[in-house]
């Protein structure tokens, strides 16, 4: 190893371009040779060279990087392989330990449960309600689109998420200021108190499912509705920690919008103009036409959301990272994964995490493939 | 007249919703900036600053002044390219494969590929981490960037295969009847008539590379590599006595320079292309 890390990097990048130029030869002509034994035509020959030849590099990555370790990963996870000890078989351990024992592993199940139920319904709306907005085609359109996609490009860089911790702060943090000062009109005062009574039974309610008891869930009961000057502590309680990232969720929806905004693209214009005809208002046509045909893009906003959920990293990494108390309150999945494998290097167990999650997520899929017959509208009426 | 007054209110809601909305997007990019030329005091005021009465350079310069910072500056510069280069060169040639040539097992091959963006990329971290763990890679750029070159991204490779797929395939044929080779044609007729695209996906990839925190948290390990999400976030302390709110965000602002610049250069590819092929980047 040359003491430079960017030139032995460079050196390594160079070695990988001169491997991957000649397994492409090498699958090419490989190919080739198959193609003359089954008797291909000349021209069949060469064409079957430059297929394989062009896509070399992602057939060598995908036995190297995908095939290989998933194998092993799944061997692994049945050891208690731990990096600089060698595997020794374990059977089942690593998974009873997962799904019996291991207290933060169901708390992150939990909370990823949380972020579903009650995050990603707001997500869509929001990116919904947005997409609408433009939908409008006003002029200026295409600025107002630039602005609501920004943070899908900041959304998930630490610095910006930096900038979020300080938003935050409960006590000086601008959004809770801002709060403080619109609550000062009774409608939006209450509207304000309502959220966060709302809020924080719902959390006490999900702790509780989490920890087994729900002394917590029964204080926030008992304590009744939020006294007058109460704002959301954001970033200072587990029952407000979850909440934080859904904020986030909801602030980054801009390509669930640009999604929507091609389903309301695809909705033909002479049913509305039909319906407009017949005097329906803009809200019944909305429901009644352009929502139904729309459920398309709803579903596969829902999937993506939902996996995206489960592997939801930067957030928490930057928002709860030295906080012991408060982080098991808002891990994800993919946080715990993180945390469980590389802080004592356990392979094993880390690899029974990410068989877990792997299953989670094709199962997710599976069942919403099978629930959208029932309400995906794939066809006009 | 009372229809034309409806329609002219109708607007004005529009437009009030669509300005709300947009500032409260941009929002912490303002706050991110305002607070960058605060003084400590004003950064932790109890009472709301929206512009500071002195606009203060102390924390840019306490900033450029680090120099770790500017070391993890020039990391992060150093892993997006080199892996922006070789990720997106392999992506252009395999879309090429899946669209521009008809060989046995292409369908199969395709299959495959689409069915790996079901696969989490972090459920494979741990094998991964194995892998380059027993390649002496641990403590190096290397775990970052070379996976790319194997036209890592399926969903990028899939965006660009959709926009090859649309050239019509006669410019292939009569290239070859003038004796171009499939490099050639790759190089010099289909990689310029997907320009739009190819930017597209060159932002997605940049912008992934930009914010990876997971992978450079795992991998570079001593602090000279740090790349800078990982030196960013490690500002914030929560053990220090009071954050130095100015200089944490003067730091983020020039870390997201290249993000608005690239995304404002890009903009009008991007949102055509990922209501096209409703993707996510």
């Amino acid at each position: 190893m040359t003491e430079n890390p960017y030139l032995y990097t460079l050196l390594t990048v160079a070695a990988t371009v001169a491997f991957i130029v000649v397994a492409s030869f090498g699958l090419g002509f490989l190919a080739r040779g198959v193609a003359r034994l089954a008797g291909f035509s000349r021209l069949r020959q060469s064409s079957t060279f430059a297929g394989y030849f062009f896509a070399a590099p992602w057939i060598v990555g995908f036995v190297i990087f995908v095939v290989v370790p998933m194998a092993a990963s799944l061997y692994w996870s049945f050891t208690n392989y731990r990096i600089p000890e060698a595997p020794i078989w374990v059977g089942f351990r690593n998974y009873t330990r997962l799904l019996l024992e291991d207290r933060e592993f169901r708390g992150s199940m939990v909370n990823t449960l949380f972020l579903t139920v009650i995050g990603l319904p707001l997500q869509i709306s929001a990116a919904l309600l947005l997409a609408v907005l433009l939908n409008q085609k006003q002029r200026g359109e295409r600025v107002f689109r630039l602005a609501f996609y920004l943070p899908v490009i900041l959304g998930f860089n630490a610095a910006v998420l930096l900038c979020w911790r300080l938003m935050l702060n409960a006590g000086t943090g601008i959004v809770n200021q801002i709060i403080r000062a619109l609550s000062r009109f009774p409608p939006l005062g209450y509207l304000n108190r309502a959220v966060i009574y709302v809020v924080e039974i719902v959390n006490a309610f999900f702790l509780g499912i989490n920890n087994g008891n729900f002394t917590l869930f029964n204080k926030v009961i008992a304590s009744g509705f939020p006294a007058a000057n109460r704002v959301p502590m954001w970033i200072q309680t587990p029952l407000w920690s979850k909440m934080a990232v859904i904020l986030l969720m909801v602030w980054g929806c801009g390509t669930m919008m640009l999604i929507f905004l091609a389903g309301l693209n695809n909705v033909p214009r002479e049913l509305q103009e039909a319906a407009e005809v017949d005097g329906a208002g803009p809200w019944k046509r909305f429901w009644r036409i352009s929502f139904p045909l729309i459920t398309p893009y709803i579903f596969y906003n829902l999937i993506v959301g939902m996996i995206a959920a489960i592997q939801i990293f930067e957030p928490i990494y930057v928002l709860y990272r030295d906080n012991a108390t408060l982080a098991p309150s808002a891990y994800s999945l993919v946080y715990y994964l993180w945390r469980a494998t590389f802080r004592f290097n356990e392979i094993g167990y880390g690899s029974a995490i990410s068989w877990v999650v792997l299953v989670l997520i094709l199962l997710i899929t599976l069942i919403q493939f099978r629930l959208q017959n029932r309400w995906v509208q794939y066809e006009l009426y | 007249m009372s229809r034309m007054v409806g329609q002219i209110a109708v607007k004005a809601v529009l437009y009030v919703l669509m300005t709300a909305a947009s500032i409260v997007m941009a929002f912490p990019l303002f706050w991110m900036i305002s607070t960058s030329l605060k003084s400590l005091q004003e950064a932790n005021a109890p009472k709301i600053i929206w512009i500071p009465t002195q606009l203060l350079l102390d924390a840019y310069r306490q900033v450029l002044a680090d120099p770790r910072f500017l070391r993890s500056y020039l990391n992060s510069t150093f892993y997006a390219a080199l892996a922006l280069a070789g990720t997106l060169l392999s992506i252009a040639a395999v879309a090429y494969a899946f669209s521009r040539i008809r060989w046995p097992g292409r369908n199969l091959v395709f299959f495959l590929m689409l069915s790996t963006m079901m696969i989490p990329a972090q459920a494979l971290i741990v094998p991964q981490y194995v892998f380059f763990h027993r390649l002496g890679w641990i403590g190096s750029f290397n775990p970052l960037i070379v996976p790319g070159y194997f036209a890592g991204g399926a969903a990028m490779i899939f965006l660009l295969r959709q926009a090859m797929a649309q050239i019509p395939i006669e410019m292939d044929e009569s290239a070859f009847v003038d004796g171009a080779s499939h490099l050639q044609i790759w190089w010099y007729l289909v990689l310029p008539s997907v320009k739009a695209p190819l930017a597209t996906v060159a932002t997605f990839l940049f912008v992934g590379f930009w914010n990876n925190l997971l992978g450079p948290l795992i991998y570079t390990q001593s602090s000279d590599l740090y790349t800078l999400p990982v030196f960013v976030a490690q500002l914030y302390n929560i053990n220090n006595p009071t954050q130095p709110w100015p200089t944490i965000m003067a730091a983020a602002v020039l870390t997201t320079v290249p993000l608005v610049i690239v995304f404002f250069f890009a903009q009008r590819f991007i949102l055509e292309s990922v209501v096209i092929t409703g993707l996510k980047g």
